[in-house]
């Protein structure tokens, strides 16, 4: 499969900035992929993430070169309404992105605005609340929602878009951590079953270590680091560059070359008791 | 105050009325209103009040409307004393006095029957401009967060040592400047928030975006507005040809 993703050498500065947000970035995201990207606060992901839907240069002015293309189509160069329709945005808040009085109505937002026929919507939205598993909440209002519900309904309108590419703005900050659990499950089954591609902003990445295939880190506006979670995670450099390292990495780093101790360089408890369990077997 | 704003607020329900058609509810509701006003009689006025009262039990709302009705009495007595001083006709203060009610009560089973989902529909049907009619929804859709964002405020405020209910009138406004200013900066960090969804769910792609609600009129909105229509022309029909026209 191809890239649906590729940035070119893209930097970017806001207006009177003394510093680029983003310097001479590059990455490409295969189709399918979900990616994490991690980093210290006021690393330039927010900054990035906005360069992929269009947000800037279309909304924010600034000094911006390179490139961002997606699925093959220059960001500079499309309008917003290309962009809505390819690229999903889930923000950090969904209490901000819920604009409607009804969940149905919410999720039918993005597609009103496209001025999708009416029986083509009403199905597109039956099936993003489905996949999200709220259609017991179609008829409810915002208010009547928990913050969950609300990252799902959130969701759900992006979805129904049917973006080839979706972006999380650290969508588990407002979770408890069942909920958060949850959301990354969702997460997995939705490229498994809609082959979406995902572009994750997390700090919490035991959350997402098991679904990620790949971990881009960024400090200062650049790209530090990129591989896959195992790979960057083990190696020296994560966490001088912010990255908050799984509580299981971390013991299996402070323990390394210890009688005992795997070699397996596992990530996750779901790695940890496979491995207990083939050496009690 | 939470009487009256409670005699104005959408609560769901599952009535035949709640599920009328919003245009037939606002036909309704200014029907009621004019005829309220061409009403120059006490027996026809009781008429008009006989009807909502009646479309309140209907929509179960009753006791909602009469909390409304209670409420509005306090000014509605205050109309009846200064009428009853100045132009000491029994009638006519007592007029004037229900028929502030009735106009308080038709408007009020608008609002209370009434989704935002669908006033927003009925706006759009006035040809109301889409920026406006979102900035509306957008307002009412925010109504309860910023309240609950001003009681956080306070809470928090009030556990840093603010005195809210200490010190006179001046004073007590001056206490209200450290919950104003945060909430202020939310609500401008909020609505850069907003606009970005906004954008991101191609708001304004197209000049005319479709709806996924469609109301169609069915029996029930045609009957419920032949009886608006039949009671606005029993009181039209007594004003013209029955009462005498110097009856206020």
């Amino acid at each position: 499969m191809g890239d649906i993703l590729e940035v070119e050498g893209l930097s970017f500065r806001y207006p009177e900035a003394p510093r680029n947000a983003v310097s001479g970035f590059d990455l490409a995201i295969p189709e399918g992929e979900i990616v994490v990207l991690a980093g210290p606060s006021g690393c330039g992901k927010s900054t990035l993430l906005r360069t992929v839907n269009g947000l800037i240069p279309h909304m924010y002015g600034g000094e911006y070169s390179g490139d961002v293309r997606v699925a093959g189509s220059s960001v500079k160069d499309s309008n917003m309404r290309d962009l809505a329709q390819s690229v999903g945005f889930l923000f950090q808040n969904p209490e901000n992105q819920i604009f409607m009085f009804s969940v149905e109505r919410d999720v039918a937002f993005g597609l009103e605005n496209l001025g999708v026929p009416r029986s083509d919507m009403r199905a597109r939205v039956d099936e993003a609340l489905r996949l999200l598993k709220i259609g017991d909440l179609a008829q409810r209002a915002p208010h009547e929602l928990s913050d969950g519900q609300k990252q799902r309904v959130a969701l759900a309108g992006v979805l129904a878009m049917r973006p080839k590419l979706v972006i999380l703005d650290e969508p588990t900050s407002l979770l408890d951590p069942k909920t958060a659990s949850e959301l990354v499950a969702l997460v997995a089954r939705l490229r498994r079953e809609l082959g979406t591609t995902f572009v994750v902003v997390e700090h919490r990445l035991d959350l997402l270590v098991e679904v990620a295939d790949r971990l881009v880190v960024m400090d200062g506006g650049k790209k530090v680091l990129e591989g896959t979670p195992r790979d960057v995670l083990f190696g020296e450099e994560a966490e001088a560059h912010g990255v908050a390292v799984p509580a299981i990495t971390r013991v299996q780093k402070m323990l390394a070359g210890k009688v005992g101790v795997s070699a397996d360089r596992l990530l996750a408890p779901s790695e940890l008791a496979a491995a207990v369990e083939g050496r009690g077997a | 105050m939470m009487w009256l704003s409670g005699g104005f607020i959408f609560r769901r329900g599952e009535s035949f009325y709640h599920r009328l058609d919003p245009r037939t509810k606002l036909l309704n509701s200014a029907l009621m209103f004019v005829t309220t006003l061409l009403a120059r009689s006490v027996f026809e006025m009781a008429l008009v009040i006989g009807f909502m009262v009646g479309l309140s039990a209907a929509a179960t709302v009753l006791k909602r409307v009469a909390r409304t009705m209670a409420f509005t009495g306090l000014f509605s007595g205050f109309i009846f004393v200064v009428n009853i001083v100045f132009t000491r006709n029994l009638d006519t203060s007592l007029l004037y006095a229900i028929r502030f009610i009735a106009i308080v009560v038709s408007t009020s089973l608008f609002f209370i029957t009434t989704s935002p989902d669908e006033l927003e529909q009925v706006m759009k049907m006035f040809r109301l401009p889409r920026d406006v009619v979102f900035a509306f929804v957008t307002a009412v859709r925010f109504i309860p967060v910023m309240m609950l964002d001003t009681m956080q405020i306070m809470d928090a405020q009030k556990s840093r040592g603010l005195e809210l209910e200490k010190g006179n009138l001046v004073r007590r406004v001056r206490n209200m400047i450290p919950i104003l200013i945060p909430l202020v900066v939310n609500s401008v960090v909020r609505s850069g928030e907003l606009a970005e969804a906004m954008e991101s769910r191609a708001y304004g792609a197209v000049p005319r975006p479709t709806s996924l609600l469609v109301y169609r009129a069915r029996g029930t909105d045609i009957g419920a507005a032949c009886a608006a229509v039949a009671l606005f022309a029993l009181v039209s029909y007594s004003f013209y040809f029955v009462i005498p026209v110097h009856f206020p």
